[in-house]
């Protein structure tokens, strides 16, 4: 269950304040596949930093299993981070000169899993999501957009997070890439149980996802 | 894989930069072992040649040097003022004098040469005017008012009381035949140097005339150096006797009891002796002979200094450069739960790995270089001030009597040589490892202040 009350965020800029998000409240379903649409500087970004602790919001709070995560100190946002959340990036963003093997056991070392388990961990993972033995030991620059992202949802997957936050995890991928990307989503969102909220451009994909948040100017709309 | 070798892998991710980042490192390593070996090899040699220098202190008239110059003697007062003064051990009393061809039956083996020409002139000139009885003047005087006058050599005569400081290797007085002399009788003996004896046909037990005296060959001497080898070498007091210089002595070499006691003999022997005569030690000759090395040392200094900077400046940017490259990576890392301790640690061990092996290339390229590099630092600041030395340390007999010890000093200074203790080694491997230190503990801050939400941020 995730659930967002009353969430505002406001940057200091040198031109005055820049308020991000504006009273957004938002609640997840735990297992629910959930999309936020929306323009440009709408405040999508933020959101999704703010749901990852990756950021702390100006006021709200953020619920996730009956845990408010908009208080946490940077320690405990880090241990949030590395078992309750996955990230899924546009970029992919998996380590350049690790295999990706190695990206999958990275996030399993984050999560605090113990050395000898990680590899038949990150192997199974891997296997799940569709990569072959062999790919399983290539640099991510010798892997297809479509197999790094495979990659890093495998690595997002690693420890079993509560939630699965995707920015724009087909935008850099054709068109039937990116569908097979969102089924493999929508199918681990049904098998793990584990809540996704993707943020997307993509109007066909938003329409096939359990719920869809619309974001204008910080503000939830529909 | 864990986050050291993470590090170290890292650390290879570009071979071409890592490799250029490395060359400079070990040379900046290099320069810094090499710099410390020559300091710590000069700063062997300049305590060497201190103790090396012993506790002597010469007393000379003042205004005497050598043959020349002017002034008055020292007198038997002074001699016993010297030898009282607290912390001096012994004395040996000198006094030189030359004789000329009415003075004995010897013929001089130093021919006058251009330099003897040309001092023999200025006696000649100085006696016509002042009219006294100088050696010389008599046999020149028939000469006067010839075009020029025909100036004789003269035969050095040094009455001592101790005849082992005539030698010019610093040890004893090397005796070819016979025996050498007591120093402090006033028997008619004497030892005569290797070059006068040849031309005079002198053997052990032969005699001589001096000063109208009938000296005994007691021994045959040699030094090595031609003009201490025409001379003669008798008793203080027979010299002073015959001579008719009584009491006189034209140079006094005092032993101090210990070499922390040098300086303060030498304070308190000027202010009993005042402006009457020239002090000099050992300990302050052979300072001023390793000036040179010590400006090597402190250079040296400044040098590992210098490349210890250098080296750190180096891998701090190269860290620095890699940080900011990487900002995005080290925000993923830190969005999918690694602690900033774990990133840290994780380029620690890269800037690690990068100084160990910057460090093996550069001592090893240290040690190869410190020999060559150490020789050539000691003998391009020695060949200048060896030059600058070499003018004086011809002087006469009162300069000579232990200017040979420290002519054996200063050839000695150019053969320093090198060689890597463990010491300096671990001073050089200290030092690395600060540069390492600082080299990521500034790019460490930097990564702390990279946000996760970083990896959010569109290109």
């Amino acid at each position: 269950m995730l659930e967002v009350k009353n969430l505002s965020k406001t940057f200091n800029s040198p031109g005055g304040n820049v308020t991000a998000l504006k009273d957004v409240n938002i609640s997840i379903k735990t297992g629910e596949f959930a999309s936020i649409i929306g323009n440009s500087g709408s405040g999508k970004s933020t959101l999704l930093s703010m749901l990852g602790a990756l950021d702390t919001p100006t006021s709200g709070t953020i619920m996730v299993d009956d845990k408010d995560i908009s208080k946490l100190s940077s320690k405990k946002q880090t241990v949030y981070r590395a078992k309750k959340i996955g990230f899924v990036f546009q970029q992919y963003n998996l380590i350049p000169n690790l295999s990706a093997l190695e990206n999958v056991m990275l996030a399993l070392e984050f999560g605090g899993v113990s050395a000898r388990k990680r590899k038949g961990k990150a192997e199974q993972l891997l296997n799940e999501v569709g990569i072959k033995p062999d790919e399983m030991l290539r640099k991510p620059y010798k892997l297809s957009g479509g197999q790094q992202q495979r990659v890093s949802i495998a690595r997002a997957l690693a420890n079993h997070p509560s939630i699965i936050l995707a920015d724009e995890p087909t935008g850099n991928l054709d068109s039937e890439t990116g569908k097979k990307i969102f089924d493999l989503l929508h199918s681990l969102s049904r098998s793990e149980n584990t809540t996704i909220l993707a943020v997307t451009h993509d109007m066909d994909i938003a329409g096939k996802t359990d719920r869809t948040f619309k974001l204008k100017d910080g503000k939830i709309i529909t | 894989m864990n986050v050291v070798s993470r590090g170290v892998k890292n650390a290879f991710r570009s071979p071409m930069r890592s490799g250029a980042i490395i060359l400079m490192l070990a040379i900046s390593i290099g320069l810094i072992l090499s710099m410390l070996v020559a300091r710590s090899s000069v700063n062997t040699k300049i305590d060497q040649v201190k103790s090396a220098a012993g506790t002597n202190i010469t007393i000379s008239p003042a205004g005497v040097f050598g043959f020349d110059g002017g002034g008055n003697n020292l007198t038997s007062t002074q001699v016993t003022q010297i030898s009282k003064t607290a912390h001096i051990a012994t004395t040996s009393a000198t006094l030189s004098d030359q004789m000329a061809a009415t003075d004995t039956n010897l013929t001089p083996s130093l021919t006058l040469g251009n330099f003897g020409a040309r001092q023999a002139r200025l006696d000649n000139s100085s006696s016509n005017s002042s009219g006294s009885t100088s050696t010389s003047s008599s046999s020149s005087a028939n000469s006067e008012f010839a075009s020029r006058p025909v100036p004789t050599p003269h035969t050095t005569v040094t009455g001592t009381t101790n005849p082992n400081s005539i030698s010019t290797n610093g040890g004893s007085l090397s005796i070819t035949s016979g025996k050498t002399i007591d120093g402090n009788s006033n028997s008619y003996v004497a030892l005569v140097g290797k070059d006068l004896a040849t031309k005079n046909n002198l053997v052990v037990g032969k005699t001589f005339t001096a000063y109208g005296g009938t000296v005994t060959v007691s021994g045959i001497y040699t030094t090595g150096n031609t003009f201490q080898d025409s001379g003669i070498i008798m008793p203080l007091a027979t010299i002073q006797t015959l001579s008719g210089q009584s009491g006189e002595v034209s140079s006094v070499i005092a032993t101090v009891d210990s070499s922390d006691n040098v300086n303060a003999t030498v304070t308190s022997l000027k202010s009993t002796l005042g402006s009457k005569a020239d002090i000099v030690s050992q300990t302050q000759q052979a300072t001023d002979s390793v000036s040179s090395l010590q400006s090597i040392s402190g250079l040296a200094l400044t040098s590992v200094i210098g490349a210890a900077i250098a080296g750190s400046v180096i891998i701090l940017l190269a860290m620095i450069m890699i940080v900011r490259e990487r900002r995005r990576e080290i925000g993923v890392i830190k969005a999918i739960g690694g602690t900033n301790k774990k990133v840290m640690a994780q380029f620690v061990a890269e800037a690690l790995t990068i100084t160990v092996v910057g460090s093996i290339v550069g001592l090893t390229l240290g040690i190869l270089v410190s020999g060559p590099m150490t020789s050539s630092l000691v003998s391009n600041s020695q060949n200048s001030s060896s030059t600058q030395s070499s003018t004086r340390a011809a002087a006469g007999p009162g300069g000579a009597l232990f200017r040979g010890g420290i002519n054996r000093i200063g050839s000695n200074i150019t053969q320093v040589t090198s060689s890597v203790t463990p010491g300096v080694f671990a001073s050089a491997v200290a030092i690395t490892l600060l540069i390492a230190i600082i080299g990521s503990a500034i790019p460490a801050w930097f990564i702390a202040r990279i946000s996760p939400a970083e990896v959010l941020r569109a290109e």
